[in-house]
Parts: structure tokens; C-alpha cells; sequence
């Protein structure tokens, strides 16, 4: 790929004067009265606005901006001229591409460059305006500001060329879109529109032009990649008196938006395409035929027709050559197969639009049986850029076989959305990343949707894929018309198929059978996948387990004989989700789980789904709403033993899955809530009836009182067993206490929690460690019937450098331990923190409340991005005081007199990305670097504690191995469970661990089977929204108050604090009540 | 020229395409859409086969041989494809032979017979009957409509009454009259040309319905006498009686194509009122007579008036129920018997 005349980050080439001929000849008209008395050049310099005589406000208003509120904006900004009595201009201009950021309005001063603003809504006119008038742009709604020739550019201010989102484009067919005025031909004319016309009809023939075409490369952008050159020479050479020009205008895959904004922004480039193409192929009649769904780009396109017309552009004899063309404007009605090129000839003869078989082809036998041709709109706007820039240097851009640049509608769940032009060969990867910014909201990308319904799936590893038709067709996808659709993680591939084979089957025209009838076979498959079991008969179940077989069948005769590109390729949906998602096929089918969340009734609410412990969430988000508090505790406490310490510490899988936040806005703060819940309710007054354990109770022991083990002990005591809880340390609580710090989680809370556990069925022995104070033989001498072991993950990582044994260094957990179990504060002056997870930053925020520490900083090998620790506790952590070095590594530990004086480290860049799709950090040599510390930790990670453990069954990587369904050890009776077998994870995920292995060792000891089965839980309870829930009002998402900074400092009260009852209410309100879709009112 | 089809040399003539040279040579290709009069459509997707040198498998009714070009008909990509089209035809309609008056010269029957297709492999709950016996002489039943589209070109490009068409889309694509009006109330004149057009049970005539088996009637060919077109019929007899008549579609002048009267009023054949002997007004009534004698009577008339006022008092009416042949009789009595041109029929074109 080679990108010649691009300098460094410019997407927008420098405007090419219009050809003296075409000036000429206008100054003969029209022109030639706005002329006297001004010369050429300054009109021309006006018209590409280097200058403006007064202030100048620009509003994106194509469909995008409109969308987003700009007809609004417009408004404000007229009503503000007006009231603030200022002379001004306002331009309706189209889209500069970043739908994102819609609306979008660029001001320009006298002397001064254009800047523009992002999101400017209505409201926010006034105050933008008051700024950039004063001379002062806000920075932070700025876009960027323009390179102006001849204007200063403001101090400052970013080019808007520099946007990532602009920067690796390429701009040939939207070199003005968003730029011009799209209803002014002047403005077209002035930055070189139109001089490719003049030229080509001047000195060239009409052969001359197909074998330039067919030289650039140019090949059609509708999704064929069919050379447009040779195309264009089978019309050429049929003989005929009539030739028709046809330009396809019918966008309809979904995702795709890049015809409309050529019709809609830059109109006049089109027209100069099509009278290109209709000289080249020897066409007097062109259509162009566009969806009626396009008002705004129908309308641009007949006043740019009638401009051109007025011109000398259109009609008979253009520019004097001899030519004539007349181009007819045919609405079309929205038939996604009216995009085939014979259903669109069809179509304009006044037919049904159904496709027929070729040959013969449209180029011999076309539109009323004359020759035609029918190019895309992006083809046709590529002509004016082959034409003058010429066929080598349009070639120049892109691959061997894929020429020039091409356009993707960029859009689904990636940060900026909009248009893109790239240079053809660029990556996939970067389009996504680079140019979209990757998927918002942190969540991990899965895959593209390249080419719409017709094209296929490209997941995120492949995704380093060329823009290049022949990679792509080889990848078993297609180029397509440019829709690029990013799908996260919370979207499901089986619902993903399921949506494009409802449109294809709805769009067919039902012509031939395969794609008629052979469509609604495979969305009725799917459908049966995605279906509940409940409401499943036993044929839907034979359906369902051969749904998959069957669908690949239907898949591949359905491509092999259907009539036209529609139907052969309806299929590729669901083929290439198939051969790349097959796993969540099989999830959904053989384990009735939709693995994304997506798929509704496999799920129900999101969020209850999405919390390894089932909690109801949406149950008690909705009593919460309804100022219900003791009766959410109860649903909270039903399912999770441990609400008030998970109210505080909690990842909360639940706001990840939470649908707010999966449509672009906030999820709910789920966790934010359950704290206001238990802050509310005395956990005492959640009553548990425990079943008498008998003279004939079975006897467990349960190793280690972490959440796994307090929890997995209550549950089995509640059912009647008699629980000995056995605990290393001196308190119960797990990491709960040794790690996670009292400002975190009081200590209070927490052992009234625990208290609230236990009960005459358990008894709680402290101090006592596995290995040390007895065995796993030695329990079941003692009479136990089974084991369960969850003794955690404590045992810090090394750094594995020289000097690490030095005194005055130590691991995360041993730091945190001696305060948060012994209060010793060992910290001294500059302590250095090795590591990025919650334990470092827990270690950091300790040390930061110790007396003897002066100064805390973090050292870290990837970006702060990249740390796994939650971002509320790192900037918890800034907002203290603590400093944060990101990538470096430590190479060694700096001693004198085997005490620690400092660290050595060495910066990293970030390479490749890893198997958790993170970069992996790359130390640089050279870089090496010294820091002085008087105390170090290494908090990098933990591993399992297998103390006496032994004779287990382990991992490779040392943690303890268990049966994923029973919890079951490689011994008989002996279960273990939480962070032992799973390595440092989170609370929730112990706790599930907990429950789980109760339920299992309970049956272990009633003799049961111990096969899992999974069941969809579906919500069953209505509870009434309370007036109003959905109403306009959208405050954004509640945030926990904190103790405010300066009374942290060497504080361990906690910071955290709960809301109010107002925002509490106001919050739970924001739910969108996903439950609503299963239950009924009574 | 020669083509190789399942590694057979067939003779071909330029300007053919596959399937017709197959079913020139006797070769069985499914195709449901395809009909000679009204041409290729690419629909039914049924007459797939395999040709050397394209890709992917090629509709026989839509392309045009060349000579030396290798077919193959029934490799298994091919009876995978075919058997999947008539799978899912037969599976979303209601296709139940027995007591269908289109069994035994059913094109679907005969597909799924070719394929060994027993019964479809997909099973769909059942549909609505959705009959429509609005009109005079048509049964429509969509639950067996193909949608192959005869009907349609035929009414469209054949007969050229344009009151059939395509509605709605994708699954829900079916044939409508008119705005999707019943086929009674719309503009519809009863040519009948659907019906002889449809390959499956869709479009059947009413007055046949429970008649005959097709295996039970014999055909015999005939000229219509309703007017001077001389449009070719055959007439299906079962015994003595006629069952149907469907127009000749090797024959000129109509190719196929009737008139509602062509078509469906034969009824006059077995009517009641027809006469069977001459009758003769005496004193304001008619009584029964020989042939000898009205024969008689109608020769001393003529006789008399030409005598009195010439041949030109005389002029003839000839009846279009009589065959063509009596009227030639007829013209020539008048012109070279009676010596007069006053004679005319009632359907002169």
C-alpha cells in the first residue's frame, strides 16, 4: 500500500484549481457578471471560503445531523445571531463522515481557520458560540480546526486532519463532503469540480475513457469488484442507437450509508460521474435510480441537475462537444432486491422488481432491452477523481488488485461511528481501532460484519484482513457495498443470524424457491434455537438438535441454486457465524444458553443472568424504585449470602450485561444500589429457617472461611448438616479481610455480615491451617463425610529479580495482611508498588494511610488502561496522592547492606496483542532507569494455596483441580472451590463457587445425581413499574458520593458512601424493566 | 451440433437450450416453470444441472447450447439441489394427490416421482384452506400454487389480459387477480389460460372437478365451432362423455390459448333443448316432420321466390355451432346451387 501525495496525516488533498477551459467558458455566462470588477482568483478564494468578510457558522445537516438534532441547532444558531445583532452567515454543509459526533457545526472568523465542534445540540449553541466569537473555542467540545490557506489557525487547537478518526483517510469521493455547500455548483466548480468533465470531453474520446478507467483499476464499489473498465467496454462495443447509463442508488444493506451521503453532501460530484460514464460507454439517457427513503438526497440531487443543466454540464451538446445526456431521476421503493441490477431494470420499466437469469447481460441487453450499464454511486463518484488525477496516480493507491480507495459505513458498537475512506488494503484492524477507536465502554470486540446480509463475519482475530476484494473473497466474505458492522461481545452470532435471515427472508422477492421458501426454513431453525425449552413441543426439540445439520445443508443448496446474488449469497450469515461461532450454536442449542446475553429467552433479564449467583437484580432494582427496601434486601440476600461486603467490593458482572449499557448510554449502577439496599436493612432481619441437624446429621468440613468457605458452610448448614468452618488466619473472611482494605469495607459490616452466617449448625474454628494443624486424611478420621476446600489464592507472585530478598521488600497480600490483621503499619517513606491489579492498588492506597509513608507510587508494565484493577479504585488512588508509572519493567532491586534503597527498571512499548487481547508489553533496552524507595512491594499477582494439598490432583499452574459440574477433587468426598481452583478472581465468583459446591456436596451426601442442568431462570414475579419509569427524563448515571479527598488522608474511614433515597429512586427508575417481557400484571 | 448430456451424444440445433434438447431426446429434467410458449423465467430453480466449464450449477431452461458442451443431470450436487426445490415446495404447500384433479399429469408429481421424493423431509403445521371459487369456471387453490409463474406470463404476455400477477413478497409471494381481488369479482374474462398453463393442481376447471382420472380420458382433437378462428381443442372424453377441453398446444392458430367459450361452453352438447328432428310452423305452430319432407318444403320455397324475384331474394345465415365443414357446405349451396352471395355466419371475422 502506498499513499503518494498524502504528506503525513493529511486525508484531505490540496484543492486542484479548476481548469481555465471550464472557466472560460462559464465566464461567458453567469459567471462573468459576478465577475466584474472582482478578479478570478479572490471569487474562487471566497468560494473555497480561505476567507470569510464576516462570521461564518456551518451545520452539518445531512440525514445523520438531522437525526442528531441538527435542524434544531440551526435554529439556535439563527435565533443567536439574531438576538446577539450579529451579521453573519449560516451554510447548510453535508457530512464530514463522523456520524459520532453529530450534530456537528464549524465556525469561521475573518483571517481565522474553521474549527469544528462536536455534539453541538441545541442547547449548547450559545455557550459555543459566546467562546468562539470571544476568540476563545472551547477545547473540549472541539473537533479540530482546518488547514485554511492564508488564515490563522487558532492557538491550540488540533487540525481536524489530525482526528484519529480522519487521519488515515484517504479522501478521493468525499474530498468535499462536509466541506461545501452541497447546493452550490459555484463551490463544486471552485475547489475543481467539473474540469475532469471539460477535459475528458475535450481530449478524449470515448474509447480513450473506458481504456483510462480500465487502466486506474476502478473496480465496482456496489460489491461486485467487477473492473468497471471492461464493463464498460461490452457496452461500448454492442451496437445499439440507444445506451443507457444507470446509477444504482438503492442502498439497502443494513449498515450501509455511504450513496446517500454522496447524494446528499456532494451531489454535483455524482452528476460529473455519470456524465463521465455516459461519454465513456456512449449513453444519451442516464437514470439514477434511489430510494425513495432518501428525500434530502433526491432533493440535492435535482436542484445539482438543474444547476448543471443551467451550466452547460447536461442536456444537448455539453461543453460544446457534441454530447447530449439527459438524466432521469426513478424513486424506487425500497426493495432490497431492487438493488440487482436486472430486478432494478425492472423495476424502472415499470415492473415488479424481481431479478431474471443472465445472460443475457444488462451490458448487451438491458433496460428496455438496450445495452446499459449500471454502475453504484461510489463507483460514478470516483470518476472525476480518475479523470483528473489519471489512471496511474489513482492507482497508485491501494493493493495489486484493488485500486484506488474505498468507503465503509462504520457502525454498531465502536466508539466513532461514521464514514470512512481508506485507502484500499488497509487493515480491517485499523479501520475498527485505529479509525472507530475499537468498542466503546471497554467491552472486547468479537468481530465485523463486512458486506451486509450478503457478505460475512470476520472475528477480531482474523481482523487483520486487507481491504483488498481477492483477501476478502478468500476469507469467505465479500467487499460488499462498504457496511461495516462491529459487533462486542454482547452481541450473539446465532441472533446476528437470525437478524439478517428475518431481513433476507422478508426482502426476498420471492421469485425463486430456494431463496423463498429455503430462507424461512433456516430463520425458522434458528428461531427454534433461540426459543425457551418451556414453550418448546417435542418436534421443536428434533428441530432444535438437528437445526444445526440442517441449516448447513438448506445454507449450501440455497447458495448453489438460487436465481440471483440475493438468494446465493442469503446464506452467508449464517454460514460464516457457523464456521467461525460454532461454540455458541452448540450453547445454545445442546446447553440452552446464549453465551452473549442476547438472545432473550435464553436469558432472561440480562443482569440476573449475567451474576455468576443468579441475583434478581432487576427485582430489586424495581423495589428499590418503588422505595421497597426491605423486600429488596430479601431478594438480594435469597441468592447471595454476602450482599453488604458484595455491595461494596463487587465487579459486577451484572452492569456489564446490563442492557442500558449495551444500546451506547450507562448501565445501571447496580452495585451503587445493592449498597444503598443493605446500608438500609440490618442483615439480622433477614430471618433463614435452618433445618435441626439430627442425631444421623452428616458431618462437613470446609477449609478456609473466605467467601467460598463461609458461604458454601451456611448453605450446607441451612439444609441440616452439621459444618465445621476451619481458618487459617485469625479472623474469618478471606481475602475480604486480609486484602481488601477497612475504607473499602468496614470491618464492622463485614463481621456482622459474617455473624449473620452462622448458626447452630456451623462452628467456626480460627488459627488453624491446613498442613499444619491437620490434614485432609486426618478430617475424614475424624469422622467427616466430606471436604470442601477453599483456602484462596495468598500466595504472592515473585518479581524474580536480583536483589529481591533484600529487607524492606514485600508481597502485595503479606503487606496488606499485617494491617488489615495485625495493624502493623510497616510502610516507610517512598514506598514503590510493583503491579496493576486491585491487590496493588489496595497495597498502594494502605500505604498511603500509613503514618511513616511519604510519598506511593505504582509501577506498572502495561498502560493504565490495560490495569486490571477497577477504574474507580485507580482513580480513587490518583485523587490520594498516588503516582502511577506506567510501562516499565523492573529489572532489579536496589540494596546496600541487604536493605532496599530503590528499583531498576527498564520502559516498555506495547507490542502484539496476547491471548486476553491485551498488548503485551515489550521492555526497551537501553531505557534502563533508576528510582530510590525505602520500601517495596510486589503485589503482580497471587497464586493458589495448596498447603497439604499435596495429594490433590493440581493444575499446571498449581491450582487445584476440580470437575467443573460437581466441584469434585481428584479424591472422593473432597470438593474445593473459589479462588484455590480458580486462581486470584473475584468475590462473586467464590461465592458462586460456594453455593454451587454446597448444592453438590449435599447431594454428594444424600446420594444423588450430580450432573448439573442447566435451566434458564426466567423472571416470574411482576412488580409494578412505577409511574413515570419511562418517561424523557435521562439523568445520567448515579455516582456514590466519596468522603471527600482531604479527609482520606491517613484515614481508613470508609470512602465510599451510599446514595441518597432520592437518587437511589431516581436510579432504579432509569431501569429499562427487562423483566417486563416475561411477566404479567396479576 | 452435438451435446453431451450424462455422457450421451444429443443432436442440438443453435438456438436451443438444454432442457429443450434433453426433452427432445427423451432426458428427464425436473422443470416446473419453464413452458415453451411463454419461455424461460429462472424460477423454479428445479432444472439445475451441472455444465463443464460454469460455475456453480446452471438452469437447463435458461442456457443456450453450444456445441461440445458436457451436461450433467444427475450428479449428486444436482439431485442434492433438485431434491431440496421440490422438498420445499412440496413441504409449504398442500400437496395432497389423492383426490387432486391434476394426479397423474402433475409436473411436481412427476419431479418428486424422478427424485424418489416419498414424502417432504420438512414437516410444517398445516395450512388454512385457501380456496377460491368466486368465478365461473375456475377453482383456485393457492395451498398448491408453485408460484412458477405460467399462469401469470400467460395472462400477461400470452393472452394479454394483464389481470394476473405477482403480489406481495418473499414468503407471502403469491398470484393475485387484478388488486388481489377474487378471481370472480375481478376483470378476470375466464380464458382459461391459467389453467392450461398450470403444472400443479393450483388452477384447475370447475366443471371437470370429480369427472375423470387423467389416466381414465382419451383425447381427441378437434376444431373449435364457435367461430371462424378454427382454433385447435382437445377434447378429453371419458366414455362417451366430455370431461374437458384444453386447447391443442401444438397447433395453429391458438398454440393452447381458448376463449371462455372455446374452453368451457360444451355444455350445449348434452343440452336437453337441442333439436333432433325438423320442425315445420303450421298455422303459428311447429309440429315434428321428416327430412324428406322439410327438405321438400324448403326446396319448393327457394324454388318459387327465385323464380318470382331471382336468387338475390334469398340469403342464408350460417350458425357457428354447425362445424366449419357445414358451413362450407353451406356457402357453397347458396353460391353454387342457388347461385347468390347472400350468404353470412354469424361469427364472420
Amino acid at each position: 500500500m502506498s499513499t503518494p501525495e498524502k504528506s503525513a496525516s493529511r486525508c484531505w488533498m490540496a484543492a486542484k484549481p479548476p481548469s481555465p477551459k471550464l472557466l472560460g467558458i462559464l465566464a461567458e455566462g453567469q459567471w462573468a457578471k459576478d465577475l466584474r470588477g472582482v478578479k478570478l482568483d479572490t471569487r474562487l478564494s471566497a468560494l473555497r471560503r480561505e476567507n470569510v468578510d464576516r462570521p461564518t457558522v456551518f451545520v452539518g445537516t445531512g440525514t445523520c445531523g438531522l437525526g442528531a438534532g441538527a435542524a434544531k441547532t440551526m435554529a439556535a444558531i439563527r435565533g443567536y445571531l439574531a438576538a446577539h445583532k450579529i451579521e453573519g452567515d449560516v451554510v447548510e454543509v453535508g457530512c464530514v463522515g463522523i456520524c459520532s459526533e453529530e450534530p456537528i457545526m464549524d465556525v469561521q472568523l475573518p483571517g481565522r481557520a474553521r474549527v469544528s465542534f462536536a455534539r453541538v445540540e441545541e442547547g449548547k449553541v450559545a455557550q459555543i458560540l459566546d467562546a468562539a466569537l470571544s476568540g476563545a473555542p472551547p477545547l473540549d467540545a472541539c473537533l479540530g480546526q482546518m488547514r485554511t490557506p492564508g488564515a490563522a489557525p487558532w492557538e491550540g487547537v488540533p487540525l481536524l486532519e489530525d482526528h484519529p478518526f480522519l487521519a488515515p483517510q484517504v479522501r478521493l469521493v468525499l474530498r468535499n463532503s462536509g466541506i461545501i455547500d452541497p447546493t452550490s455548483i459555484d463551490e463544486y466548480i471552485a475547489w475543481g469540480g467539473y474540469s475532469a468533465l471539460i477535459e475528458t470531453l475535450r481530449n478524449k474520446t470515448p474509447d480513450e475513457v473506458c481504456d483510462e478507467v480500465l487502466a486506474s483499476g476502478l473496480r465496482g464499489r456496489g460489491g461486485g469488484g467487477f473492473p468497471t473498465g471492461r464493463k464498460w467496454k461490452f457496452a461500448r462495443a454492442a451496437k445499439a442507437p440507444q445506451k443507457y447509463l444507470i446509477c444504482n442508488a438503492d442502498e439497502g444493506d443494513p449498515g450501509a450509508f455511504m450513496d446517500r451521503a454522496v447524494c446528499e453532501s456532494d451531489p454535483h460530484r455524482l452528476i460529473e460521474g455519470i456524465v463521465l460514464a455516459s461519454y465513456g460507454i456512449g449513453a444519451s439517457k442516464s437514470y439514477i435510480y434511489i430510494r425513495a427513503e432518501y428525500p434530502l438526497g433526491v432533493r440535492q440531487l435535482e436542484l445539482a441537475m438543474a444547476q448543471a443543466k443551467a451550466y452547460g454540464f447536461l442536456g444537448k451538446n455539453i461543453l460544446d462537444s457534441g454530447f447530449d445526456l439527459d438524466i432521469v431521476i426513478k424513486m424506487g421503493a425500497g426493495a432490497f432486491v431492487c438493488g440487482e441490477e436486472t430486478a432494478l431494470i425492472h423495476s424502472i420499466e415499470g415492473k415488479r422488481g424481481m431479478p431474471r437469469p443472465r445472460p443475457p447481460f444488462p451490458a448487451n441487453e438491458g433496460l428496455f432491452g438496450k445495452p446499459s450499464i449500471i454502475n453504484n454511486v461510489e463507483t460514478l463518484a470516483n470518476l472525476p477523481a480518475v479523470m483528473s488525477m489519471g489512471a496511474q496516480a489513482f492507482a497508485a493507491f491501494g493493493t495489486a488488485g484493488s485500486k484506488g480507495t474505498k468507503v465503509f459505513a462504520l457502525s454498531g458498537m465502536v466508539s466513532r461511528t461514521g464514514l470512512v475512506e481508506i485507502p484500499m488494503g488497509t487493515s480491517i484492524r485499523d479501520i475498527v481501532f485505529k479509525i472507530g477507536g475499537g468498542a466503546p465502554g471497554g467491552r472486547k470486540c468479537k468481530a465485523v460484519q463486512i458486506g451486509g446480509p450478503s457478505g460475512g463475519c470476520i472475528p477480531e482475530p482474523q481482523m487483520d484482513l486487507p481491504t483488498d476484494y481477492e483477501e476478502i473473497k478468500k476469507f469467505g466474505a465479500i467487499m460488499g457495498s462498504g457496511g461495516l458492522v462491529v459487533m462486542d461481545e454482547g452481541t450473539c452470532m446465532v441472533d446476528l443470524a437470525k437478524f439478517f435471515m428475518e431481513f433476507i427472508q422478508s426482502e426476498s422477492c420471492g421469485k425463486c424457491i430456494p431463496c423463498r421458501e429455503g430462507t424461512k426454513r433456516m430463520l425458522e431453525i434458528l428461531d427454534s434455537m433461540t426459543h425457551n425449552r418451556r414453550l418448546e413441543n417435542e418436534e421443536d426439540t428434533l428441530l432444535r438438535f438437528q437445526g444445526v445439520m440442517e441449516l448447513e445443508r438448506l445454507a449450501n443448496v440455497i447458495k448453489d441454486s438460487s436465481l440471483c446474488g440475493l438468494g446465493q449469497t442469503a446464506p452467508n450469515p449464517v454460514l460464516a457465524t457457523l464456521k467461525w461461532f460454532r461454540n455458541e450454536y452448540e450453547a445454545h442449542v445442546y446447553d440452552r444458553t446464549c453465551p452473549a446475553g442476547a438472545c432473550k429467552e435464553l436469558v432472561g433479564a440480562p443482569c440476573e443472568s449475567g451474576c455468576p449467583v443468579g441475583t434478581e437484580v432487576w427485582h430489586y432494582v424495581a423495589l428499590v424504585a418503588r422505595g421497597e427496601h426491605q423486600e429488596a434486601y430479601r431478594i438480594i440476600r435469597q441468592a447471595n449470602p454476602l450482599p453488604s461486603a458484595c455491595a461494596r467490593v463487587c465487579n459486577h458482572p451484572c452492569e456489564k450485561s446490563c442492557r442500558c449499557g449495551a444500546t451506547g448510554g450507562d448501565p445501571i449502577a447496580i452495585r451503587t444500589l445493592k449498597r444503598f439496599v443493605v446500608d438500609h436493612v440490618d442483615p439480622v432481619a433477614f430471618k433463614v429457617d435452618v433445618k435441626p441437624a439430627g442425631p444421623k446429621a452428616k458431618r462437613v468440613a470446609v477449609v478456609g472461611a473466605g467467601p467460598a468457605g463461609l458461604t458454601a458452610a451456611h448453605c450446607l448448614s441451612v439444609k441440616g448438616h452439621r459444618v465445621t468452618l476451619l481458618e487459617k488466619e485469625c479472623k474469618a473472611g478471606g481475602m475480604l479481610v486480609c486484602a481488601i482494605p477497612e475504607y473499602r469495607l468496614p470491618r464492622a459490616v463485614l463481621e456482622k455480615e459474617i455473624a449473620a452466617l452462622l448458626n447452630e449448625n456451623t462452628e467456626l474454628k480460627l488459627n488453624t491451617a491446613l498442613g499444619k494443624d491437620f490434614t485432609v486424611d486426618s478430617l475424614f478420621e475424624q469422622g467427616y463425610d466430606a471436604v470442601f476446600l477453599a483456602t484462596g489464592s495468598h500466595n504472592s507472585k515473585r518479581l524474580g529479580v536480583p536483589g529481591e530478598d533484600a529487607k524492606g521488600v514485600m508481597a502485595g497480600v503479606e503487606f496488606l495482611k499485617s494491617y488489615n490483621l495485625r495493624h502493623e503499619e510497616l510502610g516507610r517513606g517512598r514506598v514503590g508498588i510493583v503491579g496493576g491489579g486491585n491487590a496493588a492498588i489496595d497495597a498502594a492506597r494502605v500505604a498511603m494511610r500509613q503514618a511513616a509513608v511519604t510519598h506511593v507510587t505504582v509501577y506498572y508494565r502495561r498502560t493504565e488502561a490495560e490495569m486490571p484493577a477497577y477504574r474507580e479504585e485507580i482513580d480513587a488512588a490518583r485523587q490520594e496522592g498516588i503516582e502511577i508509572v506506567e510501562l516499565v519493567t523492573p529489572v532489579a532491586v536496589v540494596e546496600k547492606g541487604g536493605v532496599v534503597r530503590g528499583l531498576r527498571l527498564l520502559r516498555n512499548e506495547l507490542g502484539a496483542a496476547d491471548a486476553s487481547g491485551r498488548r503485551s508489553p515489550v521492555p526497551v533496552q537501553g531505557t534502563q532507569f533508576e528510582v530510590q524507595l525505602d520500601m517495596l512491594v510486589a503485589a503482580i499477582s497471587e497464586e493458589p494455596s495448596t498447603d497439604g494439598l499435596a495429594d490433590l490432583a493440581l493444575s499446571k499452574w498449581g491450582s487445584l483441580r476440580t470437575n467443573s459440574e460437581s466441584h469434585i477433587t481428584s479424591r472422593p468426598g473432597v470438593f474445593g472451590g473459589g479462588d484455590v481452583v480458580r486462581g486470584p478472581n473475584t468475590v462473586i465468583d467464590a461465592i458462586s463457587d460456594g453455593k454451587n459446591a454446597a448444592e453438590m456436596i449435599d447431594r454428594y451426601l444424600t446420594g444423588k445425581n450430580m450432573k448439573r442442568i442447566t435451566r434458564v431462570k426466567l423472571p416470574t414475579v411482576y412488580v409494578e413499574p412505577m409511574p413515570g419509569e419511562e418517561s424523557d427524563q435521562t439523568p445520567g448515571r448515579a455516582a456514590a458520593p466519596h468522603l471527600p479527598v482531604e479527609k482520606r488522608a491517613k484515614s481508613f474511614a470508609e470512602v465510599e458512601l451510599a446514595l441518597a433515597e432520592a437518587s437511589a429512586q431516581c436510579e432504579a427508575r432509569r431501569c429499562l424493566r427487562c423483566d417486563l417481557d416475561f411477566t404479567q400484571p396479576l | 451440433m452435438n451435446i453431451i448430456v450424462n455422457g450421451e451424444d444429443l443432436e442440438a440445433r443453435e438456438g436451443q437450450t438444454i432442457l429443450q434438447v434433453a426433452r427432445e431426446n427423451g432426458v428427464f429434467i425436473p422443470a416446473l416453470c419453464f413452458h415453451e410458449k411463454v419461455g424461460v423465467a429462472g424460477r423454479c430453480r428445479a432444472c439445475l444441472v451441472e455444465v463443464e466449464g460454469m460455475k456453480g450449477l446452471q438452469t437447463s431452461c435458461s442456457v443456450p447450447v453450444k456445441n461440445g458442451m458436457t451436461v450433467r443431470t444427475r450428479t449428486p450436487v444436482v439431485l442434492e439441489a433438485q431434491k431440496l426445490v421440490i422438498d420445499l415446495l412440496l413441504s409449504t404447500g398442500t400437496h395432497d394427490c389423492l383426490s387432486c384433479e391434476k394426479n397423474g399429469g402433475c409436473e411436481l408429481q412427476n419431479a418428486a416421482y424422478y427424485l424418489g421424493i416419498e414424502r417432504p423431509s420438512i414437516s410444517l403445521p398445516a395450512l388454512a384452506p385457501s380456496l377460491d371459487g368466486t368465478s365461473a369456471f375456475v377453482s383456485v387453490d393457492r395451498n398448491k400454487c408453485i408460484q412458477c409463474g405460467r399462469c401469470v406470463r400467460g395472462c400477461q404476455n400470452s393472452v394479454v389480459n394483464n389481470v394476473l400477477d405477482f403480489g406481495y413478497r418473499g414468503q407471502h409471494t403469491g398470484i393475485i387477480f387484478d388488486d388481489d381481488a377474487p378471481m370472480g369479482t375481478s376483470t378476470c374474462v375466464q380464458c382459461g389460460e391459467c389453467v392450461q398453463m398450470c403444472p400443479v393442481g393450483a388452477l384447475t376447471e370447475k366443471k371437470a372437478l370429480g369427472k375423470a382420472r387423467r389416466w381414465e380420458t382419451r383425447v381427441v382433437r378437434t376444431t373449435c365451432p364457435y367461430c371462424g378462428v378454427g382454433c385447435q381443442l382437445d377434447v378429453h372424453v371419458k366414455g362417451e362423455d366430455v370431461v374437458r377441453v384444453t386447447g391443442t398446444e401444438d397447433g395453429s392458430p391458438n398454440r393452447g390459448s381458448l376463449c371462455v367459450k372455446g374452453r368451457f361452453g360444451y355444455d350445449f352438447m348434452y343440452s336437453e333443448d337441442r333439436l333432433t328432428t325438423p320442425l315445420i310452423r303450421e298455422n303459428g305452430e311447429l309440429r315434428k316432420a321428416s327430412w324428406d319432407e322439410a327438405l321438400d318444403l324448403v326446396a319448393a320455397k327457394f324454388k318459387k321466390i327465385i323464380a318470382e324475384s331471382g336468387p338475390d331474394a334469398i340469403g342464408g345465415v350460417s350458425c357457428a355451432r354447425s362445424t366449419n365443414e357445414d358451413s362450407y357446405s353451406m356457402q357453397k349451396l347458396f353460391r353454387a346451387v342457388l347461385k347468390t352471395n347472400n350468404i353470412d355466419h354469424c361469427a364472420r371475422t
